[in-house]
């Protein structure tokens, strides 16, 4: 479903630049599960922002369902965003003075297709909150946040979640719970790709990739070891 | 749930942010409903004056320039001397002012319609000092001038009386039952006139029959006052007329005196005017600024909307929700405020003018404080819409 080719992405110029991606190449496959790994500032974050449409390349090309999205207009990238890819991140990125429901029902109400907020009520259940709806961010744990985070990510029924190190700010075991729901929506057959610096939850993906230095250094399948 | 509400939301959220955006608008918008109320109230004045010498002429010798002031108005400079109009004259003028009132009004009646005043003005001295007597038909000047009020004593009655002005009567230090020598005829202070405001206050009025003949001015007077009945009356017609028709004589409408004067209201409040376009231009730059750091404050939560599927449109319409609660919050506080200000300054500006608030420019305040908000918000608005979300995510 995804293919990006030669992909660089360099950053400032004359001194101050810096190759974030130089020249990745990878393929996404219907309902894969891929994690990124690799150390701090290898390029990890512009890899997803990149493949999203949140930052530009400087020269490649990425391929979804066939067509190319790194030369699109924000307009149409906006339409890719109402439906086809969803983000994920670190720091759940909530709207602070909106409740989980709000934060939730935002992608529609920007879609413009209603608000409904019944359906929104049957993705917090799902994602365990189902008793939080009326809570704003501030309110909830690290985990409960990243769970609205997820269930905003789900409204718009995405064939592709971007995770940049969703669990990141969390203890294992909390972290353990968001890479379940994580694998479920695998399970429904939606391509993920997720940062992750732990191993133990990179195992559990399909493949994995390591950056380095902008630069894919491994791929793995993991197919033997699930 | 819509997109407003999502921004109503967040206002509340960020109440004082928000009022501090509004502070601008309301700054400048109070100063604009300041200026224009205080114009108002100053040009009410003007219109009332008007009113109450709407239907009025005067009527003068032609060569002479007569200094004289009906109420507060100005009319020109009259050298009390040598120009006359002969009272032989009064019934030509009456014919004329009575002829185009009876057409307008469609009156068939024949009898006498305009109230006609004449009045003779010679310069003399009262106990050493000199004053201006005014000889007056004691009837018609009373219509005349509606304003007067006699506070003490009464009203011309006989030949004999006369009428002090407040002044006069301070300054002489003359009371009811004095007798005053006008030119070796000695009349008697029937009443004081009450404070009017006008050269009215310094002049002594009598009978015009005894000015006259203590002057030695028999059938002369120096200028007619006319009033016509109704304030739609032609006065500028009659005026025409009997400047074509009667020789010797100058007649005016006091409306096209006064109307130069209200250019000078009008003047000045375009003054007022402009330094209130000033403020609110200047305030516009506060505002801008205060909004540009608003949306700058704001820009990961651009990102976040514009990650979750909001086009750059919609970013900006969420600011320019935002700018509609400061522009209406600055509306009504800059109308309050600024009706506020000109009860605190107006009288200081327009000299005793009493002020009253005015309604009409409560959707006037309200208007230009959305103008103003919006206007500050959309340039920053789009900049901060054109951000990478990349970007917007690691600016914080
Ligand atoms: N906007 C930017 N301007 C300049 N350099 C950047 C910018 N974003 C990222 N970088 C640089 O690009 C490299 C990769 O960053 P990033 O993708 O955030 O790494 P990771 O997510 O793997 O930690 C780093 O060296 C980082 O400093
Ligand atoms: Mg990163």
């Amino acid at each position: 479903m995804l293919e990006i080719n030669n992909v660089t992405k360099i950053y400032g110029e004359g001194t101050a630049r810096v190759v974030a991606l130089d020249r990745v190449s990878l393929k996404v496959e219907d309902g894969d599960f891929i994690a990124i790994m690799g150390p701090s500032g290898s390029g990890k974050s512009t890899f997803l922002n990149i493949i999203g449409g949140l930052d530009r390349l400087t020269s490649g090309e990425v391929m979804l369902d066939g067509h190319r999205i790194d030369n699109l207009g924000e307009n149409e990238l906006v339409d890719i965003r109402r439906g086809k890819i969803a983000y994920v991140f670190q720091q759940y990125h909530l709207l602070p003075s909106l409740t989980a429901m709000e934060n939730v029902l935002l992608p529609l109400i920007f879609c413009g297709n209603g608000a409904d907020e019944q359906k929104v009520k049957t993705i917090l259940a799902r994602v365990g909150l189902g008793k939080r709806a009326e809570h704003k961010p501030s309110q909830l744990s690290g985990g409960e946040q990243q769970r609205v985070a997820i269930a905003r990510a789900l409204v718009s029924g995405p064939s592709l979640i971007l995770a940049d190190e969703p669990t990141g700010n969390m203890d294992q075991k909390t972290g353990n719970e968001i890479l379940e729901l994580f694998k479920e929506l695998n399970k429904e057959g939606r391509s993920i790709l997720m940062v992750t610096h732990s191993a133990d939850i990179a195992k559990q993906a399909k493949h994995i990739i390591t950056l380095q230095d902008g630069q894919i250094i491994s791929k793995a399948a993991l197919q033997l070891v699930r | 749930m819509k997109l407003y509400q999502i921004v109503a939301k967040d206002v509340m959220r960020r109440k004082r942010r928000v009022l501090y955006a509004a502070l601008g608008v309301v700054i400048g918008t109070m100063t604009v409903v300041g200026i224009l109320t205080m114009a108002f109230a100053g040009q009410a004045r003007i219109y009332k004056q008007l009113e109450q010498y709407g239907p009025n002429l005067t009527v003068i010798p032609a060569i002479n320039n007569l200094d004289m002031k009906l109420g507060n108005l100005s009319m020109g400079t009259l050298t009390v001397g040598d120009n006359y109009i002969p009272q032989s004259q009064v019934p030509a003028i009456r014919q004329i002012a009575d002829s185009n009132i009876r057409e307008v009004m469609k009156i068939d009646d024949q009898g006498d319609i305009a109230t006609i005043a004449p009045q003779l003005y010679e310069n003399t001295k009262v106990n050493g000092v000199s004053v201006v007597v005014v000889g007056v038909d004691p009837e018609p000047e009373r219509l005349v001038k509606s304003w007067w009020n006699v506070g003490k004593g009464n009203y011309i009655d006989g030949p004999d009386d006369v009428l002090v002005g407040s002044m006069t009567a301070e300054l002489l230090k003359l009371n009811v039952g004095d007798t005053v020598m006008l030119n070796n005829s000695p009349l008697k202070i029937a009443g004081i006139l009450d404070e009017t405001g006008s050269s009215d206050d310094y002049q002594i009025f009598a009978p015009l029959a005894s000015v006259q003949k203590a002057f030695d001015k028999d059938g002369m007077v120096s200028s007619l006052d006319i009033r016509a009945l109704c304030n739609s009356c032609p006065v500028e017609t009659i005026a025409d007329s009997i400047n074509k028709n009667v020789p010797g004589v100058r007649a005016v409408a006091v409306k096209q005196i006064a109307k130069s004067e209200m250019g000078l209201v009008d003047k000045m409040s375009n003054l007022m005017l402009a330094l209130g376009g000033i403020t609110l231009a200047v305030g516009l730059f506060g505002v801008v600024n205060t909004m540009m750091s608003s949306v700058h404050e704001r820009i990961k939560d651009i990102g976040i909307m514009r990650a979750v599927g909001a086009s750059r449109n919609q970013i900006i319409k969420v600011f320019i929700y935002e700018a509609l609660v400061i522009g209406v919050l600055g509306g009504i506080v800059g109308y309050l405020l600024g009706t506020a200000l000109a009860y605190a300054i107006g009288p200081l500006v327009f000299e005793g003018t009493t002020i009253s608030f005015v309604p009409q420019y409560f959707p006037l305040a309200l208007g230009v404080s959305i103008v103003v908000a919006v206007a500050a918000t959309i340039y920053p608005a789009i900049r901060a819409s054109q951000i990478r979300v990349a970007d917007s995510f690691r600016s914080v």
